[in-house]
């Protein structure tokens, strides 16, 4: 009995969260522009989509910018991280306390601050200002994932390695470097992610005349929903469903293998 | 030791390029007049009565939002940590998905359903009853919110609810608890850090989004967050949108500080 | 046999915490060397030092004379067994052991056979493809040794390398690591906090605690002649009582005068207040009236080989604790008598580090 309520609770859940999107991928097939009508089945938003030289410029952008700013973010992360193990605790701590500002920050608070401060040193908005705050708000993220895995056992890995002859690069790169890589290539996809889903910062930050996938669909709702948006709805969906399939299969391999290890 | 505190250097300018000074200036900007003089003006005027109107509205459908989506959640992350789909990791799946997709998308789907002609109405009118005029009022707003962060409340509970020990729960059995004790003695004191992180990650995006409201809203509904959009896109007024921006964040770190009173771990589980 | 290794005045401290207060020893070739105490002792620093991997803020250190203080830890021919072994995750056993001959370029056919004889010399021929996460905490200690040793260090550094073991392991690997020490003919300096450990292989023991060494030399002289409460207390269960010399070689222990083998040679003229160890096991139990003292039995406990007592002396406030192979009662009165060469006087702690380990119960 009490599974069985278990299972309906879920289900509602589920279809709260799910309609709404089905509905839109339902429509992006819709021959005719109504959201309520179905005129029968058609491509043609999708070919619209595709035609569109603004939202193929959002895309080029969306994507160029997140790689950009999650490589950036993911290099400067990682070093600090590795400097911080240097330092004082009470230093340390007081830097944490500073990382986490971005994230705990609310967005509009975030995107304006910057916005101000490109206006005060005069750089005109653009390309490299949404990249700059994209960025800053993926810094403490990387730091985040990378900071667990420095810890006393990476120092105790290193100085086995210097131990047994190995240069201070040599240890680093074979070594340490293997170490972090989770962490890193974790913090660089959580980057990455966030910068694609990003709206509220970008459109601070952003001059006229350029454009995110986030800002560009923004604009274009406030015109008036037009159902190549509902295609572009399906696009992120199913997008979205086959990298995160991807990343749950290899990791249901990887536990798999270590609960195989396990029962050796 | 593997590191030298240089290699933090890169990271240290761009905390301060990209956060310390950037705050900085929404202070100066905010206790600044327009002819370049010091005042009070800016922060000031969130007491005048159509942005106290906001702010007030603002903080009534985030707080709204949030208990809805901690009432929601809550069960959910229980059903989770008992199903064994949660464990393997099917269900969890199923509730990051949506958060992969754009929120703008995903608001504009509430868009569509709520709309006059919109697909519920659509509904409504096939078995005979009149359209209801759904979109651009409080309701809808509430709606969107809930929808777009409900996952946010979801993760953290049950992020903490699923490491909590089995042995923990028999024990309070086996002490004569009954149900409702075992809940409100047991598990929900020990859920408290992922309850906390959850309203942490709803209510602050709730109470200064200026895109639900603008969607769901019209643009007839004003909440603190849309004014201050409209000070820095709309009026150019950056003084005002500053001044008012600085109110905000205080009500920002108020709630935050309000909610770490309940959490010793601080913000340590907020990812 | 020819010094080896040489710390002369060694200081380090941490912020303001000094940990080694200048540390002065020597190791000679092909010696097992332990660094015994307590966790915070220095032992540790000091390996660390040797290793290269600080360097002490006073104080230099010499390999065969050569000084090698300011020596990185990738130059010097030590290598070290790391407390839980430290092996690399993400490289198989055969790539953990064959870490030191690539970086150093040999050939791979070379470090292939050297793999091969490493595994064999520590018990695990054919190990090479295993992953590290797939061997037991016993096989990783192995695997550790063997990393360490495949390039033919002239001192193998170990720190704590049983101390993740289970008794009945450790006691294991202790023979192991005896005879591979033979077979390899090399230097080891082995810390540890376990005096069983200690006393079972080493050639020398150097007792430590906070940051001083308070005696070095073979387990047999630290167990019998601990120059002073701390290193009694640490080796060993003892009895510590507090004695004065009323006059030549004549102690006075719990009201009673006895005459004791060594004294005076170390300067313990009359009046002079001394603490006395006495072995449990070295009391004998002896008919009621007929001992040095007289006691009643107030705790009996059995553990394995024999039987471990408490006895309320009549004389005084003292509770002595006993070890025999027979069984006696609670309540019962019996007479104690020690041999006078099973008695050690020795000087009062002249600072917390010398003073026995307080335990509060």
């Amino acid at each position: 009995m009490k599974k069985r309520a278990g299972k309906i609770y879920v289900l509602i859940v589920m279809l709260f969260l799910y309609l709404p999107i089905l509905t839109l991928i339902v429509l992006s097939f819709n021959e005719v522009k109504s959201m309520s009508v179905w005129g029968g089945f058609s491509l043609k938003w999708y070919d619209e989509l595709f035609h569109s030289r603004l939202m193929m410029g959002a895309i080029v952008n969306t994507f160029s910018i997140a790689i950009l700013a999650a490589l950036i973010a993911t290099v400067v992360g990682t070093l600090a991280v590795l400097g911080m193990a240097a330092m004082k605790p009470r230093t340390q701590s007081a830097l944490l306390g500073f990382n986490n500002i971005p994230m705990l920050n609310a967005d509009i608070v975030t995107g304006i601050a910057l916005m101000l401060f490109f206006l005060m040193v005069g750089v005109p908005r653009g390309y490299m200002t949404i990249l700059f705050s994209h960025a800053t708000f993926c810094i403490p993220y990387v730091i985040l994932s990378v900071r667990p895995r420095v810890n006393r056992n990476t120092d105790r890995l290193y100085e086995a390695a210097l131990d047994l002859g190995a240069s201070e690069r040599y240890a680093f790169r074979r070594i340490v470097l293997p170490e972090l890589w989770p962490g890193i290539t974790s913090g660089f996809l959580l980057s990455f992610t966030m910068s694609v889903d990003d709206f509220i910062i970008t459109y601070f930050t952003r001059g006229a005349g350029i454009n995110t996938i986030s800002t560009l669909i923004y604009s274009e709702v406030k015109i008036g929903i037009r159902p190549s948006l509902f295609a572009l709805s399906t696009i992120v969906f199913v997008v979205a469903l086959a990298v995160l399939l991807v990343i749950n299969v290899r990791k249901d391999k990887e536990d798999r293998a270590d609960n195989a290890l396990q029962a050796l | 030791m593997i590191a030298k505190k240089s290699y933090s250097i890169p990271f240290i300018i761009w905390i301060i390029a990209g956060t310390l000074v950037p705050l900085a200036s929404i202070a100066y900007y905010g206790f600044t007049s327009r002819d370049g003089g010091f005042t009070f003006a800016n922060v000031l005027a969130m007491f005048r009565s159509d942005h106290l109107q906001a702010l007030g509205l603002s903080l009534l459908l985030a707080v709204i939002s949030t208990v809805i989506c901690l009432i929601i959640a809550f069960p959910m992350a229980m059903v989770l940590r008992e199903s064994k789909y949660g464990k393997q990791g099917f269900l969890i799946f199923v509730i990051i998905l949506p958060m992969w997709m754009n929120f703008l998308l995903r608001t504009m789907a509430w868009q569509v359903l709520l709309e006059r002609q919109g697909v519920i109405n659509a509904l409504i009118s096939a078995v005979g009853l009149p359209r209801q005029e759904m979109m651009n009022t409080p309701g809808a707003i509430v709606l969107g919110m809930v929808y777009d962060f409900l996952p946010f409340m979801i993760l953290p509970i049950y992020n903490t609810v699923s490491k909590i020990d089995e042995h923990l729960i028999e024990a309070a059995y086996d002490l004569g608890a009954g149900k409702a004790k075992v809940y409100s003695k047991i598990i929900f004191p020990l859920s408290v850090p992922g309850i906390v992180s959850g309203i942490t990650m709803v209510f602050i995006p709730a109470l200064t989004t200026f895109v639900i409201s603008n969607m769901l809203g019209g643009g007839k509904i004003n909440l603190i967050g849309n004014i201050i959009e409209q000070e820095f896109t709309i009026n150019s007024n950056w003084y005002l949108g500053s001044g008012l921006s600085l109110v905000m964040m205080v009500f920002i770190i108020a709630s935050m500080l309000i909610l770490q009173r309940f959490d010793k771990t601080g913000g340590a589980n907020l990812i | 046999m020819a010094e080896l290794i040489r710390l002369e005045g060694i200081v380090k401290s941490f912020d303001d915490n000094v940990v080694l207060n200048g540390i002065d020893l020597s190791v000679d070739e092909n010696e097992f060397v332990t660094l015994l105490g307590p966790s915070g002792c220095g032992k540790t620093t000091t390996l660390r030092i040797i290793g290269g991997f600080e360097t002490p803020d006073k104080g230099r250190v010499y390999f065969n004379g050569q000084d090698i203080t300011d020596m990185p830890a990738n130059k010097r021919p030590i290598n070290t067994v790391f407390q839980n072994y430290a092996l690399f995750p993400h490289m198989n056993v055969g790539e953990n052991i064959a870490f030191s001959l690539r970086v150093k370029g040999e050939d791979e056919a070379i470090i292939k056979k050297k793999v091969a004889d490493a595994l064999k010399l520590v018990n695990l021929k054919g190990f090479e493809k295993r992953r590290v996460d797939q061997l037991s905490g016993g096989q990783q200690q192995r695997i550790a040794m063997a990393r360490a040793i495949v390039n033919e260090p002239k001192v193998l550094l170990l720190d704590e390398p049983l101390g993740a073991l289970d008794l009945k392991l450790r006691q294991e690997m202790e023979y192991e690591l005896v005879r591979l020490k033979k077979e390899l003919g090399i230097t080891f300096i082995y810390i540890t906090h376990d005096q069983e450990e200690a006393l079972t292989m080493s050639d020398k023991v150097v007792v430590m605690n906070e940051g001083y060494i308070q005696q070095e030399g073979t387990p047999q002289e630290i167990y019998d002649e601990p120059v002073n409460a701390f290193v009694a207390d640490f080796i060993g269960d003892s009895n510590i009582l507090s004695g004065v010399m009323t006059a030549e070689k004549v102690v006075r222990i719990d009201g009673v005068d006895y005459p004791c083998i060594d004294g005076t040679e170390e300067g313990f003229p009359p009046k002079r207040k001394v603490d006395v160890v006495i072995r449990p096991e070295d009391i004998d139990i002896v008919p009621y009236g007929k001992g040095l003292w007289n006691g009643t039995i107030t705790s009996k406990l059995f553990i394995g080989v024999h039987y471990e007592m408490l006895v309320q002396s009549e004389n005084g406030e003292i509770e002595w604790l006993l070890q025999n192979y027979d069984q006696h009662d609670v309540g019962e009165k019996i007479g104690m008598y020690v041999d006078p060469e099973n008695i050690q006087i020795m000087h009062k702690p002249k600072s917390e580090a010398e003073a026995a380990i307080e335990i509060d119960l």
